[in-house]
């Protein structure tokens, strides 16, 4: 027989998520306060940049700048691993506890990332008005916010599946921290969140948009700028949804794998 | 000449006063005010070459404080102290070159190696000679029998085997005197009682001076002719374990068993601790009364089955000096 | 001591190959870490030819000066950084039941540990060398191991000093955290690109414009004029890194006599 599904116990994992990370308040601040110092140094950087260059045509010196603030106030959602909890319930060897609950176990991971991640949202708030001390940010027109939003969100989902497939690889091997990092790093650079994408040497670019990572970065902030305009939003979209569904895809069949695993063989 | 000797030492901790909750929190951002707290409060005792001592207290009581000063980690507030003819904490380094410490709770092995390449790295650090050490190596493996896991990486030892590498990395250069904090904490019967039987070893055979903290009167019992009992930084006992049994455990416990149940169950002189179904405990003083005339008075109005006296344990007669107070009496001078 | 020394590196490197896939994941990440500071600085440096008249070239030789350095104090002295939580553990009280001075015991503190980022640093090095075009003379191969080992103290003082805050304070991870931001980042680029205040800072309080600015600037001939200091300042780098890990060791025998009176 089939269980009913009840969201009420996942809403409750992800309040308690969102109380964890309230106690970390250090991390809250450090975040904050290394917000500030990047965003003093984008600023200084572009700045210097562009006053001794020609500017190029597609990206004038305000729109680097709001480029490159929005981009570091993305990275505050989308650097978060939000199924951290499935690596260190593996670590520990607690899943087994969960596979003994009455509870889809992935979807527990799911609203557990969502309360870190919506935790790590609110600090947008402060982080902008932080932000907007320092550089002008350009608010492009409601169609284009909203454009950005759907993209942002969808972006998002290519972050999860990523994170959950190299939090699952833990169920065959406990160090992963060293494969995560080098990721998280390439992504920074790949996904476009250090660099723009479009001045990438084309030899580069190739390869860059062959992975998943600009999905994440790039797509939302380029349509923010106005670089991809309405008329691409189809196509950019339609690609970030190919990698959600390939992601999604690799993920169901590794949580398969590894779930059994567990059952089997008792972690 | 002892090998240490404290007069009247002192330690006291300053910590922040806070209010509790967020005012209080931010107003300690801006004025703040000091609670001290003494830990240990005027310890007075020494012990000669050669001695067994267990150091005895509940939490809190200053044990480890104590211990943090004979090793030249803390500096004393006020009072004397030396070791083995030293001010450890003016002359730390040579002082640390005279003691071992073993930690129950926390190990000196390195995780991911096999213990050999431990003892090797303690080697240079203390400066052992080449031939001591190998001496000294040979025999711990033998009393510990260290040799079938000599080459295995520490973590995947078994506590008690590891324990056992901790105490040969403790006495690899030859301390003459060993601190010995919580050592058979966790540890199986058989592990506890191969540790004691190496600390009694190294005593006899080589004179080591040992100082025991543990929460396991077993261990006094088996290893410490002499306990120092310590409660709220002051030594309120320190003599003969024998002494205090025979000061302090003046209680025993008549266990009877009923042929019958009767509906009450009452005896002058005797307090009953407990009955369960047929099986009393009464509790009596045999400073009070003796065994005999309890007996009798049981025999003379109940029909029994069984009886047999239980002498109070160790661990009993600190538990009861702790709780009940020790009426200042309780101070007696080693012999 | 010698001798402990060498235990030391022996244990190091036992125990790096013991976990020898991680290991090579790890040496891995430093290549991605480094690689892709300098690659975006590439790609920068490809859409816009110089940044204040420092171009790609130059800015890899400061990267890599600055790089050798940080790479030389992470293998020496990476374990200055657990002091703090060593502290809060309670296992720090193990440096002090040792006949070693307690800094040397921290330092000779066996891990995982392993030459792999200073090798790599030296590589990149020698390649940004011969790719920025400085003059090799005698001069230069006299120099760069000074200038090297002095920003590796300029490293080492800064590190050492905020690891000593933990003898006052529970945590300084948060502190930590900020200036190492602080020295990754800001000294990628030229410090002239700075405003005024954030230029004064790296010089004068916390000096990482002397672990590769100053000598880059120096060997590269670059006259920026910062400051109006005369280019030779960037030799001056031994100097300012010996005095301020004097400093930082004076304030650490300070800490531990606090920490010895008073616990944590």
């Amino acid at each position: 027989m089939r269980r009913r599904f009840r969201l009420e116990p996942y809403v409750e994992f992800a309040k308690r998520a969102i109380a964890r990370e309230a106690t970390y308040r250090f991390n809250v601040f450090t975040g904050l306060g290394s917000l500030v110092v990047r965003v003093y140094l984008l600023r200084t950087v572009w700045t210097a940049l562009y006053a001794h260059n020609a500017a190029p045509r597609e990206l004038p010196l305000h729109a680097i700048v709001t480029y490159s603030t929005v981009a570091l106030l993305m990275g505050l959602v989308l650097d978060i691993d939000q199924t951290r909890a499935l690596y260190d319930r593996l670590h520990d060897g607690s899943i087994a506890t969960d596979f003994m609950k009455p509870i889809n176990v992935p979807l527990y991971f799911f609203a557990d990332g969502t309360g870190e991640v919506l935790f790590h949202g609110a600090l947008l708030v402060p982080a902008l008005g932080f932000a907007l001390l320092l550089v002008h940010v350009d608010v492009p027109s409601l169609g284009v916010l909203a454009a950005f939003a759907v993209s942002f969100l969808l972006g998002y989902f290519v972050g999860f599946f990523l994170n959950f497939i190299l939090n699952c690889s833990a169920f065959w091997t406990l160090e992963i921290s060293a494969v995560q990092m080098i990721v998280t790093w390439l992504t920074d650079l790949l996904g476009g969140q250090l660099v723009p994408l479009v001045f990438f040497p084309a030899a580069l670019a190739g390869v860059v948009y062959a992975l998943p990572f600009a999905a994440m970065f790039s797509t939302p902030l380029l349509i923010y700028v106005g670089v991809i305009g309405p008329e691409r939003y189809f196509d950019v979209m339609a690609s970030q949804l190919a990698w959600i569904v390939v992601l999604g895809t690799v993920s169901t069949l590794l949580w398969r794998a590894g779930a059994r695993r567990v059952v089997v063989q008792g972690g | 000449m002892p090998i240490i000797e404290t007069v009247d030492l002192r330690k006291v901790f300053r910590s922040i006063k806070r209010e509790p909750g967020l005012r209080g929190a931010l107003g300690a951002l801006f004025t703040r005010e000091y609670e001290e707290k003494a830990a240990v409060e005027g310890v007075s005792f020494s012990l000669e070459p050669g001695e067994v001592v267990g150091y005895i207290g509940p939490n809190g009581a200053g044990k480890s404080t104590t211990i943090k000063m004979l090793t030249g980690i803390l500096v004393p507030t006020s009072g004397t102290v030396r070791v083995a003819g030293l001010v450890p904490y003016e002359q730390r380094e040579a002082n640390a070159e005279n003691i071992g410490v073993v930690f129950g709770q926390r190990s000196q092995l390195y995780w991911d190696l096999p213990l050999r390449e431990s003892f090797e790295l303690l080697r240079s650090i203390y400066d052992i000679s080449r031939d001591r050490y190998r001496e000294n190596l040979a025999e711990f493996s033998r009393l510990l029998d260290l040799e079938r896991f000599m080459g295995t990486p520490v973590r995947q030892l078994s506590l008690g085997e590891r324990m056992r590498g901790d105490f040969a990395a403790a006495m690899l250069h030859d301390p003459k005197l060993v601190f010995l904090d919580e050592p058979t904490i966790g540890l199986d019967v058989i592990a506890k009682e191969s540790i004691r039987e190496f600390v009694a070893r190294v005593n006899r055979e080589r004179g080591t001076t040992v100082i025991l903290t543990t929460h396991d009167l077993a261990d006094v019992e088996r290893l410490c002719p002499r306990i120092i009992l310590i409660d709220e930084g002051k030594v309120i006992y320190d003599g003969a374990l024998e002494r205090l049994r025979e000061e302090y455990g003046t209680h025993r416990t008549l266990v009877v068993t009923l042929f019958e149940s009767y509906p009450e169950f009452a005896v002058d002189g005797a307090v009953v601790e407990s009955r369960e179904a047929n099986v009393v405990r009464l509790r009596f003083d045999r400073r009070k009364l003796s065994a005999e005339t309890l007996v009798r008075r049981v025999l003379d109005r109940y029909a029994i089955s069984d009886i047999a006296i239980v002498e109070p344990d160790i661990e009993s007669i600190v538990r009861r000096l702790y709780l009940e107070g020790y009426g200042g009496t309780a101070r007696v001078e080693p012999p | 001591m010698f001798g402990l020394y060498r235990q030391y590196w022996r244990i190091n490197v036992l125990t790096t190959l013991e976990y020898r896939a991680n290991f090579i994941l790890w040496s891995l990440f430093t290549v991605v870490y480094h690689g892709s500071a300098i690659a975006a600085l590439y790609i920068v440096l490809h859409e816009f030819p110089s940044m204040n008249g420092w171009t790609f070239r130059d800015m890899a030789f400061l990267y890599a000066l600055w790089m050798l350095a940080h790479a030389l104090q992470n293998t020496l002295f990476s374990n200055v950084d657990d002091v703090p939580e060593r502290i809060r553990e309670g296992d720090f009280d193990r440096v002090l039941i040792r006949p070693v001075d307690p800094l040397f015991s921290v330092i000779a503190t066996p891990g995982q540990i392993f030459p792999d980022e200073l090798i790599l640093a030296a590589s990149f090095f020698a390649l940004a060398t011969v790719y920025s075009g400085v003059r090799v003379d005698a001069a230069f191969v006299l120099l760069v191991p000074l200038v090297v080992a002095g920003g590796a103290l300029i490293d080492l003082g800064i590190n050492l000093g905020i690891a000593t805050l933990a003898f006052w304070f529970v945590r300084v991870d948060a502190l930590r955290w900020v200036v190492l931001q602080l020295e990754q980042e800001f000294t990628r680029y030229p410090i002239v690109i700075y405003s005024r205040g954030v230029r004064f800072l790296l010089t004068f309080v916390i000096p990482f414009a002397f672990m590769n600015y100053f000598p880059a600037a120096y060997f590269l001939d670059k006259h920026d004029g910062t400051f109006l200091l005369p280019p030779q300042v960037g030799l001056l780098s031994p100097l300012i890194g010996t005095a301020l890990v004097l400093a930082a060791y004076a304030f650490w025998r300070f800490g531990l006599r606090r920490y010895q009176g008073v616990g944590h």
